[in-house]
């Protein structure tokens, strides 16, 4: 919302400076964004007095003048305008002066002759339309003073950032109010005067002309219209111009810039039919058509076609709609050049009608930002007469007898019983009845003193009708505390009880994660919770894969963006091609976040969240200390062992990955996590096809945890264990297997042998061989066995035939050879 | 055959452990390594063996040479390493085996600090789902279908009554509905508006609060954010409350904080203003409680909400809010 000094000046007097000024709105809620001067552009142009003018010696129609402008410095300047004498005022442009059209004003010749600046026109500064010769100003004058300050122009434009509850701002008398609530001493604003002058009644009544009918009063719950004979349509008068330029709106015809002046001014949008387009002498509000009806096609007055649903409101006459309520008028009878008779709307629309019919229609127009927001229902007829009123007088239009009011819904005015008490508590102020009602009146809000003396103590509040946004007690506690201002509440801190709850385990689970990750050298990522449409297809996921159970955006901000994400995986690979394309080879990247599933229609989709994590690029760089070494599968393997052993989750077994469950997984290089038979998640190298895809260039790994899962798999208590008293002592066994035998099957059956018999502390892996001299379908693989007894040193002899049996029974389950 | 092997290891050990220069250590690799080495020709003889010795043999060798190559690997970084000193010891300006570093995404860290920040003041953690029925994220929360307050959060529509969520206010009547007062929580998450370019990305991340007892008051409002604000930023940070409007919240207001770069005189990164819009806050909306059943008589409350992403901004002096989620490793490492 734009509003201008100078207009508001018609209402209210502001002295402050616009700096001042806009500071005090923002601190009461209007805030103001921004200050443009509007005669900016009259900087270097100066009142200036033609001392001599003589004829041009090469050029019939120009005139070369030496022009005063001011201190005693003359400058030759040619003109071409035929009212230029001695003697007169004139608006001169000096050198480097910028006029509207980026026309730049510089020292120069003409025809020979040179020219030090320009004598302007009123339509060269945009002061007015009078291009026939240049402006003769009137009065006396002191050289070189600037145009602005000399015609008294100087006028500044706010631009207010309205927030949607205060609808009766988007109005120069609205924001005038605030101005008067917000200066010292306060004041009221003055409304124009809307009574119609006796000279310009016709002795026709509007009665005979239209009638009204509203089929649907709950949507429009007051309609007045009055009319005007012998309209002369043309341009408005500058004056008329400037006040709608200047707020940015675009002139079309006196008849309807003074609509919007009105609607600028007041606040409530008004209509102007062309009354002899109007069939049958009839205006019908209705809506577009029953239930189930086929939609209506309509166009309007900016030439372009609607398609509107049944339900919509819409102004008719005898025959058609000729505007959709409230939104925007229809061409089929706009104002032109060729009307005479003006039939001028001024009505109440319901709100939610409004911004439903502007929403499906895409039609945002001044008038429906207005009327979905809440004009003032007991507006409708002041901004009437006042359209009228200008109407008679600027269209040399004669008034109609009679008015059309039809208002079956009366807007009820609202009441507020106010308790001093319950808003002192609310604000933490100690304000007394008499300083609320103060406060209050000063945005004219009607406080009934006697029901003040009652003994309860509230406050009877008549709210005014155009504060749609107050109906109930802690409204008022804002316009209090706005109007007091909220820096000077004083701050106190509130009192609260000790009482606590359990901190929530999932976000402490995530800080921990975070926090192991970080110390394994990766960085977090957060990609976008939207993935691309085609995201399985990318992974080679298929039907019935739940992750192609995928929620669809309806109104996506792109096709990057266009579903929800079934899987972490996108994401991850996604950030790893746009950091390889940045030369960055070397990747350790985690997310914690959620994934979706559609479930069924209209029904919120089922939230999963995960950990994922990516490794890419090499293990260790070129140094002088080691070699550049790719990371490969058992990198990854060891960034989740070394995860669920921060959260002491043991016992976990990993899977080879069925066929088609993580089909992005290179075949044979994929894994389940598996924990008590609960699948934590997977891990595995990324296909080259998949890889491919998403432009990746080199190998990738990746895992992910369902964080629900994890969290099952947590232990419930950690008990500590005393710490060995005796030594250990290890033994080691070597067994050629054949290759297709898995390593994890052989510790498993170790373990069930440890398990059983007691001395053995821990068994591991430390050597794998391949190679022809074992044979092309063997390998060779050693462990290590430590052996301790909690109650004494081992011996040899302690453990010889454990050892030994457990070797046999590894010969036995594998078909394995010792060496040698 | 162990015999010799022994041997074989002994022996290279011994040399290569003496070996005081990389020419000497070179010599003793090609002596036992080289293509006529002393273990080369060892492995070489294998298929003259007895059959049933050959592969211990072949796994012995083989697990030697890959010992005695790494012997000699680490032989020569210390003489590298060395290279400088002898009796004075080792280069210690060679440098480190670094180990990597991660980082937390500067999201997560602003996040982290501002979750602590109540936590201390006795909130608690209330999450909820990011996709999120129309009744939680609009109505409960005062924002009835087409009021036009629906347009100052452009939402994403998965049907006609789910959306994503558009702020993480929604846990706040999830919790009331549950829990009588007194109630402290602030609610961190992702949220989504249908909107992107240079300030705006269709997804980001708040911290939302919300306290409800006996004689809360906006007096009370003001001492919490204040001592957050003060917390997180700067102990001296001056801030303001300014009349503002959110339909959850009456009588609403936005926290400005002193700009830190202008001092209040005003610069690019507060538009002239001299002030930077932080928080969004206000007492809560007797209708938000009517929803949940709270007695509006007996009960009032606050509630709050901030952007990570721009808090995270004025932090770090992040210019362009796109770097969130690019995930560049070098920008993340800054943090
Ligand atoms: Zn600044």
């Amino acid at each position: 919302m734009k509003v201008s000094l100078s207009w508001l000046r018609e209402y209210i007097p502001v002295d402050l400076d616009p700096k001042d000024l806009s500071d005090r709105l923002t601190m009461a809620g209007l805030e103001v964004d921004g200050v443009e001067s509007l005669y900016d552009y009259l900087d270097n142009v100066v009142v200036a007095q033609v001392v001599q003018a003589r004829q041009h010696p090469n050029a019939d129609k120009l005139t070369c003048c030496t022009v005063d402008i001011g201190k005693g410095e003359l400058f030759p300047i040619v003109c071409g305008a035929p009212n230029v004498r001695e003697g007169m005022y004139v608006a001169c442009a000096l050198p480097g002066a910028v006029l509207p059209g980026d026309f730049k004003i510089k020292k120069s010749k003409l025809r020979g002759e040179p020219s030090h600046g320009m004598l302007c026109s009123a339509a060269e500064l945009m002061l007015a339309h009078d291009a026939s010769g240049i402006m003769d100003l009137d009065g006396e004058f002191v050289t070189g003073t600037p145009l602005e300050s000399a015609l008294k122009l100087t006028d500044a434009v706010l631009e207010i950032d309205l927030t949607p509850n205060r609808p009766d701002c988007l109005s120069l008398i609205g924001v005038a109010r605030e101005i008067g609530a917000l200066t010292e001493p306060r004041n009221k604003v003055t409304l124009p005067d809307v009574t119609f002058p006796e000279a310009k009644m016709d002795s026709r009544d509007i009665h005979d002309f239209v009638s009204v009918r509203i089929e649907d009063p709950q949507l429009c719950p007051r309609y007045t219209a009055g009319m005007l004979f012998d309209v002369k349509v043309g341009p408005s008068p500058v004056w008329l111009k400037q006040r709608l330029e200047a707020v940015g709106l675009s002139c079309v015809n006196n008849v309807v810039d003074i609509t919007n002046f009105v609607m600028m001014e007041t606040g409530q949008p008004l209509h102007a039919f062309d009354y002899d387009n109007i069939a049958k002498s009839k205006i019908i509000v209705r809506t577009a058509g029953k239930p189930g009806d086929a939609p209506l096609e309509f166009t309007t007055l900016d030439s372009k076609v609607h398609k509107l649903d049944p339900e919509m409101l819409m102004i008719c006459d005898g025959e058609k709609p000729v505007g959709i309520a409230g939104v925007m008028g229809g061409e089929n009878s706009e104002i032109t050049d060729a009307t005479t008779r003006v039939l001028v709307e001024s009505a109440y629309f319901n709100p939610v009608s409004i911004r439903r019919t502007a929403k499906r229609t895409g039609i945002a127009s001044d008038a429906s930002h207005r009327f979905e927001r809440g004009v003032d229902p007991e507006g409708t007829l002041f901004a009437l007469n006042r359209a009228v009123s200008l109407m008679a007088q600027f269209c040399s239009a004669t008034i109609a007898r009679g008015i059309i009011d039809e208002n079956p819904v009366k807007t009820p005015p609202v009441t507020i019983d106010l308790s001093p008490k319950a808003l002192n508590v609310r604000l933490g102020t100690s304000f007394s009845a008499d300083e609320i009602a103060q406060i209050l009146g000063s945005v004219e809000f009607g406080i009934d003193k006697k029901a003040a003396q009652k003994d309860d103590g509230l406050l009877q509040v008549h709210v005014p009708s155009f504060r749609v946004d107050v109906a109930r007690p802690e409204d008022l506690s804002e316009e209090v505390a706005r109007l007091w201002g909220y820096n000077k509440i004083e701050t106190s801190y509130p009192l609260i009880t000790a009482k606590g709850r359990t901190l929530a385990s999932r976000p402490v689970l995530r800080g921990k994660i975070r926090q192991a990750m970080t110390g394994f050298g990766f960085c977090e990522a957060i990609n976008y919770n939207f993935i691309r449409k085609d995201a399985c297809a990318r992974m080679a996921i298929e039907d019935p894969d739940k992750r192609t159970r995928m929620v669809e955006i309806l109104n996506p901000i792109s096709d990057q963006m266009a579903v929800l994400r079934t899987s972490i995986v996108p994401g991850l690979l996604e950030a790893m091609a746009r950091n390889t394309a940045k030369q960055v080879d070397t990747l350790q990247l985690f997310e914690i976040g959620k994934v979706f599933f559609d479930t069924a229609p209209g029904k919120q989709p089922e939230e999963v969240e995960v950990v994922g994590g990516l490794i890419t690029g090499y293990r260790w760089d070129q140094t002088w200390y080691s070699k550049k070494e790719a990371v490969d599968f058992f990198d990854l393997k060891g960034v989740v062992q070394g995860l669920l052993s921060y959260f002491q989750i043991s016992g976990v077994l990993y899977e080879r990955t069925e066929t088609g469950t993580c089909p992005y997984f290179e075949p044979g290089y994929g894994a389940r996590i598996v924990k008590d038979g609960l699948v934590l998640g997977t891990l595995g190298k990324i296909a080259s096809g998949v890889g491919a895809a998403f432009g990746l260039k080199q190998d990738a790994y990746l895992f992910d945890l369902d964080m629900d899962s994890l969290e099952k798999a947590l232990p419930q208590a950690i008990q500590a264990v005393g710490l060995p008293k005796f030594p250990s002592i290890s033994r080691d066994m070597t067994f050629i297997v054949p290759k297709r035998v898995e390593v994890g099957v052989m510790i498993d059956t170790i373990s069930a042998f440890a398990q059983k018999q007691g001395l053995i502390e821990d068994y591991f892996l430390f050597d794998v061989f391949e190679g022809s001299n074992i044979g092309e379908d063997k390998k060779s693989l050693s462990f290590r066995v430590v052996y301790r007894s909690a109650s004494k040193t081992l011996t040899e002899n302690n453990i010889k035939k454990i050892h030994e049996q457990l070797s046999q029974k590894i010969i036995n389950d594998f078909q394995a050879d010792l060496p040698g | 055959m162990q015999n010799n092997l022994q041997d074989i290891e002994k022996q290279a050990l011994e040399k290569i452990s003496t070996a005081d220069s990389k020419d000497a250590l070179e010599s003793i690799s090609v002596q036992f390594l080289g293509r006529k080495g002393v273990l080369t020709a060892f492995l070489r003889n294998i298929p003259s063996l007895p059959v049933d010795e050959r592969p211990a043999a072949g796994k012995n060798g083989n697990l030697l040479k890959l010992k005695l190559e790494e012997a000699v690997r680490q032989a020569r970084s210390e003489l590298e390493a060395g290279a400088a000193g002898g009796a004075e010891g080792i280069d210690i300006t060679l440098p480190g085996r670094m180990v990597k570093k991660g980082a937390l995404h500067p999201i997560t860290q602003v996040m982290d600090e501002i979750s602590g920040i109540f936590l201390r003041l006795g909130f608690d953690i209330a999450e909820g789902p990011e996709v999120e029925t129309d009744y939680y994220n609009f109505e409960a929360l005062n924002i009835p279908k087409y009021h036009p307050a629906r347009d100052m959060q452009d939402t994403f529509y998965v049907s006609e009554n789910i959306v994503l969520r558009t702020h993480t206010s929604g846990s706040q009547p999830r919790v009331m509905e549950k829990n009588e007062p007194p109630v402290r929580i602030i609610s961190p998450g992702k949220v989504f508006r249908c909107d992107s370019d240079l300030t705006h990305t269709p997804m980001f991340h708040q911290v939302e609060g919300l306290m409800v007892d006996r004689n809360i008051s906006f007096g009370d409002l003001k001492g919490v954010l204040t001592t957050f604000v003060q917390q997180f930023f700067d102990k001296d940070t001056l801030l303001r409350f300014r009349p503002s409007f959110f339909p959850f919240t009456e009588p609403s207001a936005e926290v400005d904080i002193r700009c830190a770069m202008c001092k209040g005189k005003g610069c690019r990164v507060c538009s002239n203003t001299g002030w930077i819009e932080i928080l969004g806050s206000g007492m809560v909306h007797p209708a938000v409680f009517e929803n949940v059943g709270y007695d509006t008589q007996k009960y009032t409350g606050f509630a709050f909400g901030m952007g990570m992403e721009r808090v995270a901004m004025l932090k770090y002096g992040i210019d362009d809010i796109r770097k969130y989620f690019e995930n560049d490793v070098r920008f993340l490492g800054q943090f």
